[in-house]
């Protein structure tokens, strides 16, 4: 048996192989403060993690020790941080975590779902935050595409008085210009789910790069294209209604400029 | 008549889209608000909290920040008489936190300990009763929330449990200790139970070696504060300590800021690409409704040229018009943003584990001002093609089109 094969063998998270240059097989000085890299150990294996939200703005590097040379290493035998417990079936997590904790003394049990309830805390924040602009944003959205309707309507003055003078009746000209509505209405919003598909994979490709990470930053789903599309045309839609309803009412000679 | 006049004349001929496109400008100027607030803010935030009790430098072990994680500095008394010593160093003091238990009626009550150097400490501000003194090994200094959590007030002496073994399910300390004051912990989130000893104190209750059993406690510390003489540079004295303690990691605030702006890189790029568009948003609201204001009025502008008003006069008309919207529309803006900024940063300082002194959005004059100067040059940019259009019309012909 060679001296490396030896050594306690350590995986090595990939950015930090890639960091600091390691390779399967070479050697380390491990210890639990710099000056006193005391263990060696060999590089077993080279990984990659789970993506992980929490950890990508951190920057932190991780390697992986068997749990003894870890206590080893730090000086401190038969000690952990924590620890799974699995339950019998018919056991509720919540209620042995009770139980335990009734009897405990210098630790605390949790149930796994409240770990992850409160370890996804950071993400409720982040997306109640989104929401919210995401509000803020619709609402410029939609005055915009209010103000643009009341325009695009009001610029087919003469057109509406033309057909009045020809006789076209007022019912016909106002689904006229909210058909016309809509579809501008649809077709907008039908580019803007093609931009929104654009502007996501650009965000998705800068992200990753930009954090070293697998995680997906921008989802487009069908939920979301559903919401803008009903929104883009209910706005559409109100909007032609009104603009129209308001050039209809409006006397043919008045449209024509001579009123 | 000034241009401001004119645009708001003509504004009032079409109320319904003039409030449409002012609306639209107040919200998208709100948004352009609350992302120049947003961009820079938090940094503003973190470096006033860092920098408020006038310590410039932080030293943490190597390879962390201070409190980031639970690595401590070993002989930490050693550095900061070196630090003292030191003729560009005006204070320096350490720190060392930990995890303490206080025992109530029934059970322990889990709090976070900070073990401080009363002289110079960079941590918490007194509230009532008095501060620690250097060597006081029987007092303690209590948040609000530790105080409610452990029913204790002033003068009160509360019991203080340190080295816990769940095995053996016993607590290797046990302290009485009188509460001296209530303090408000600078870095603390919402709600955190965190109590305050002299360093010497909470280096021997968490010495996992023992000290407190009788021998000295080894002198560890999360952390040691510097303040820097007065006309001594910062980051020179940085540097140089750097060098000195190689095996140390020293940080001056510019660089923790540097640090915490990294983290944050995610919200400074989403403020800025939201006010990108909140600015694009404003643009193409002013140009399209001044562009079909002026094609409404071709036939009134080419008689205003065809009895002598200049084509500056009729520019300046139009640019009017544009400057008119952008006042107003950013005037509601501004009150709208500052009720939205608020808003979001309540969202956002909600962030498990967050100061609660830090804010996400703060005013600045030249925050304010970026914004209102950006808003003014999209708003005249906005108005350049419509007031080129209506310069460029052609009197006679724009005249015979539109006779009756």
């Amino acid at each position: 048996m060679t001296a490396a094969a030896q050594l306690p063998g350590v995986a090595v998270e990939r950015s930090l192989a890639q960091d600091l240059g390691l390779r399967v097989g070479d050697t380390l000085r491990l210890g639990p403060t710099p000056d006193s890299l005391r263990m060696h150990a060999v590089v077993a294996a080279v990984y990659e993690p789970a993506a992980d939200p929490s950890t990508i703005t951190r920057r932190e590097r991780h390697l992986r020790l068997h749990l003894p040379a870890l206590a080893r290493l730090l000086g401190a035998p038969d000690r952990v941080d924590r620890f799974g417990v699995a339950l019998d079936s018919g056991v509720t997590p919540a209620r042995a975590a009770a139980l335990l904790n009734r009897a405990a003394f210098g630790f605390r049990a949790y149930p796994s779902a409240q770990i992850a309830s409160e370890s996804s805390e950071t993400f409720l924040v982040v997306s109640r935050f989104h929401r919210a602009i995401a509000v803020i944003t619709t609402a410029a959205g939609a005055v915009f595409l209010l103000c643009i309707m009341l325009l695009k309507v009001e610029e087919r003055r003469l057109d509406a008085a033309v057909m009045r003078f020809v006789g076209v009746r007022r019912r016909t000209i106002f689904a006229a210009l909210l058909i016309e509505a809509a579809a501008i209405a649809v077709l907008g919003s039908l580019v803007g789910v093609a931009f929104a598909y654009v502007a996501g994979a650009a965000t998705n490709a800068y992200y990753r790069r930009f954090f070293d990470t697998t995680l997906t930053f921008s989802l487009v789903t069908p939920g979301i294209v559903a919401f803008g599309v009903a929104l883009s045309l209910a706005l559409g839609l109100g909007a032609g209604a009104i603009a129209a309803w308001r050039l209809v009412r409006t006397r043919p000679l008045v449209l024509w400029g001579r009123g | 008549m000034t241009g401001l006049g004119a645009g708001w004349r003509n504004l009032r001929r079409h109320p319904l889209r003039s409030a449409l496109s002012i609306a639209g400008i107040a919200v998208a100027s709100a948004m352009l608000l609350d992302m120049v607030l947003l961009s820079g803010g938090i940094e503003r935030s973190f470096e006033r909290l860092l920098l408020g009790r006038g310590f410039q430098i932080r030293i943490s072990p190597k390879g962390t920040l201070p409190f980031d994680t639970e690595a401590t500095l070993s002989n930490a008394d050693r550095v900061v008489a070196a630090l003292r010593a030191d003729p560009d160093v005006a204070q320096a003091g350490g720190m060392l936190g930990a995890s303490l238990y206080a025992r109530t009626r029934d059970s322990l009550a889990t709090l976070f300990g900070y073990g401080v150097d009363p002289a110079a400490q960079s941590l918490y501000t007194l509230l009532r009763g008095r501060d620690l003194t250097a060597g006081d090994t029987t007092g303690i200094l209590l948040s609000e929330p530790a105080a409610r959590a452990i029913h204790a007030a002033l003068g009160d002496t509360v019991r203080i449990a340190g080295r816990l073994d769940p095995q053996m399910a016993h607590a290797g300390v046990n302290r009485p200790l009188a509460v001296r004051g209530i303090v408000r912990w600078l870095y603390d989130y919402r709600g955190q139970r965190s109590v305050g000893l002299t360093l010497l104190l909470m280096q021997r209750i968490t010495d996992p070696a023992g000290g407190a059993a009788g021998g000295a406690a080894e002198a560890r510390a999360s952390a040691i504060v510097v303040r820097v003489r007065d006309g001594a540079s910062v980051p020179a004295v940085a540097a140089r300590l750097r060098a000195r303690f190689p095996r140390l990691e020293v940080n001056s605030v510019a660089q923790l800021v540097e640090e915490f702006r990294g983290r944050l890189t995610y919200f400074r790029q989403l403020a800025y690409i939201l006010g990108a568009i909140s600015l694009l948003v404003a643009v193409l609201l002013i140009g399209t409704l001044l562009t079909i204001t002026v094609n409404e009025r071709l036939g009134e502008i080419a008689t205003l040229r065809a009895i002598g008003v200049s084509r500056a006069h009729v520019v300046r008309q139009v640019l009017g018009e544009g400057a008119t919207l952008t006042l107003l529309g950013g005037a509601l803006g501004v009150l709208l943003g500052v009720v939205t900024a608020h808003y979001l940063d309540g969202i956002l300082t909600s962030f498990p584990g967050l100061p609660a002194a830090i804010s996400f959005f703060v005013p600045e004059p030249h925050a304010l001002a970026r914004a209102g100067i950006a808003l003014v040059l999209a708003g005249s940019l906005a108005g350049l093609y419509p007031a080129w259009l209506a310069a460029a019309a052609p009197i006679a012909a724009t005249l015979r089109a539109e006779a009756p």
